[in-house]
């Protein structure tokens, strides 16, 4: 059988964002991949030392728009580190709060994704719809529908009244019937099975090899949320479930998704429950000396780390991160071979690729 | 059962590299651990690569940067950050200067492949025994190790953009006020 090079991309209708594949086909199997990265490269890593630590919380939020919140958020426990401060009570659970809002919507996207490349567009259509429910909970409590601007150093900058409470409540309880719904159809309806059990298998063992994070590795078995292990704001003091899956398909990774928002709807309750009284930031502006830190948490993707460097001025002296698609990529050469060429968007929505996060 | 991966990986460096490295553990408030460890000898790293690869960790990623020595010239150094289940530890070491070069550990640890070939790219230094040592992000007409010499766009331009813009809109208000 002959053996041909299909170029994908970097401009495709199923890709939001630009990432050039070369698959190689023998007939219609694949049987290898070349990824060829950069076409979003910004050099952010760059500018962010040519900002002070303060610009950098705005820049960081603008990394990406479906995890925006995870980058200040997590660039702020680095400084917070450094300096040293522990943020009010208060705050551990709003940021939590924030987070677990943009978790609900990111994952909720990436489902819809998964309707549209199969096919089923009134699924999409359910789906997205179900999504604007979040989409105008974000824009009620922080005025802005994608980038919350929830974070400062030493806490957040927002704050949620009893009847943005109620709001909320209301609002995360709308979900919870259609979500239902929904992750039936994902995990029981014939025709969405059919395109996704048993495509881009991702076994245990090399998913551990790759080093994959988030709902790729949950969906491949490994048992990992930042959250749980290495906890940060409030998540030690919340009680949820981690939703490890064995499939190691396509149908796996977004099972994981899917339990991931009902777990978030849980996370949000129990914080909006035990919030307690009390300032919401620091009430001063903090220095920040000279210094290292790591600081991670766990993005709608999986987990994410930033090192930051200071050296006493208000300018980082080196600021880096890794995003969890980052880790995800490399993957694709074990998920793709051996799958149709039908299924070549499927399994690149899989890993719910974020490029303008990975080239940054 | 909680085991104390931070003591084995402690016994395990002190078995490979002997005295030749700093390390200290740090617990936040939260009970989160995490590792700082620096290492005198920069041909090492594929020994620590080996003990997290027998511990079970992963490489989170790997940050290059510049920092000066004694003598105020200017250095990189290597941060590596791995994961061993849940804790974070870093493994800073000096590249020497005339050769610029560090091994990689890509072979051992899977996980570093891209972030080596990143920082090969950005800040030109050379990762030997790389498996895949081709350019990830940027075209292969960029020189390497441009993070070392940037300009940024703002110095290129030498706000030509604005000035043509300004220029414009003091023509236009000017004109309004010769009319009045």
């Amino acid at each position: 059988m002959s053996t041909y090079t299909i170029p994908v991309g970097p401009l495709h209708v199923a890709l939001e964002e630009p990432m050039y594949f070369r698959v190689q086909v023998e007939g219609e199997t694949i049987v290898g991949l070349d990824i060829t990265a950069g076409h979003v490269h910004r050099g952010m890593e760059f500018l962010v030392m040519r900002r002070n630590i303060y610009q950098n919380i705005t820049l960081t939020e603008r990394l990406c728009s479906l995890c925006s919140n995870n980058h200040p958020f997590t660039y702020c426990m680095a400084l917070e580190k450094i300096a040293g401060i522990e943020i009010p009570e208060r705050a551990e659970y709003l940021r939590v709060i924030a987070d677990e809002i943009k978790r609900i919507a990111s994952n909720l996207f990436n489902a819809a994704m998964l309707a549209h490349i199969i096919g089923f567009d009134s699924l999409f259509m359910h789906v997205m719809e179900i999504r604007e429910i979040v989409q105008d909970t974000k824009e009620t409590i922080y005025g802005n529908r994608m980038d919350l601007a929830a974070n400062c150093i030493g806490g957040v900058k927002y704050d949620l009244s009893d009847e943005k409470i109620k709001y909320l409540m209301k609002q995360i309880d709308r979900l919870k019937k259609p979500l239902e719904e929904i992750i039936d159809i994902y995990i029981n309806n014939k025709f969405v099975r059919a395109r996704t059990e048993g495509v881009g298998i991702l076994p245990k063992e090399e998913a551990i090899r790759y080093g994959v994070v988030g709902p790729v590795a949950r969906g491949s078995g490994i048992d990992y949320d930042v959250r749980v292990k290495s906890p940060y704001a409030a998540y030690d003091k919340i009680k949820f479930n981690v939703h490890v899956e064995n499939g190691c398909d396509v149908r796996a990774r977004a099972i994981v998704r899917l339990r991931e928002i009902q777990e978030a709807i849980n996370i949000i309750e129990q914080c909006l429950k035990k919030l307690p009284n009390g300032p919401t930031c620091i009430d001063y502006l903090p220095e920040i000396p000279a210094g290292e830190a790591v600081a991670k948490s766990e993005a709608p993707r999986g987990e994410l780390i930033y090192y930051l460097r200071t050296n006493g001025t208000d300018m980082p002296e080196r600021l880096k991160w890794r995003v969890p698609t980052y880790m995800n990529w490399e993957a694709l050469n074990v998920m793709m071979p051996g799958n149709k060429v039908s299924d070549i968007p499927l399994i690149i929505s899989s890993i719910d690729p974020c490029i303008s996060c990975t080239e940054r | 059962m909680e085991r104390n991966i931070q003591g084995i990986f402690a016994e395990k460096l002190t078995q490979a590299v002997g005295e030749g490295f700093s390390l200290r553990w740090e617990t936040d408030s939260k009970g989160v651990v995490t590792g700082w460890c620096r290492i005198n000898d920069h041909s090492q790293i594929t020994n620590v690569a080996l003990i997290v690869s027998s511990l079970g960790g992963r490489v989170i990623t790997i940050t290059a940067y510049k920092t000066k020595d004694a003598q105020q010239r200017e250095i990189h150094e290597i941060a590596y950050h791995f994961d061993l289940d849940g804790c974070t530890c870093t493994v800073t070491i000096e590249i020497p200067r005339d050769s610029g070069e560090v091994n990689s550990i890509t072979p051992i640890l899977k996980s570093a492949d891209w972030t080596e070939r990143e920082l090969q790219e950005l800040y030109g230094i050379k990762v030997v025994g790389h498996p895949n040592p081709k350019r990830l992000f940027l075209d292969e007409t960029i020189d390497e190790g441009i993070m070392n010499k940037l300009i940024p766009l703002s110095v290129a331009m030498n706000g030509a953009t604005s000035k043509t813009l300004w220029e414009k809109v003091f023509a236009a208000t000017s004109k309004e006020g010769d009319t009045k």
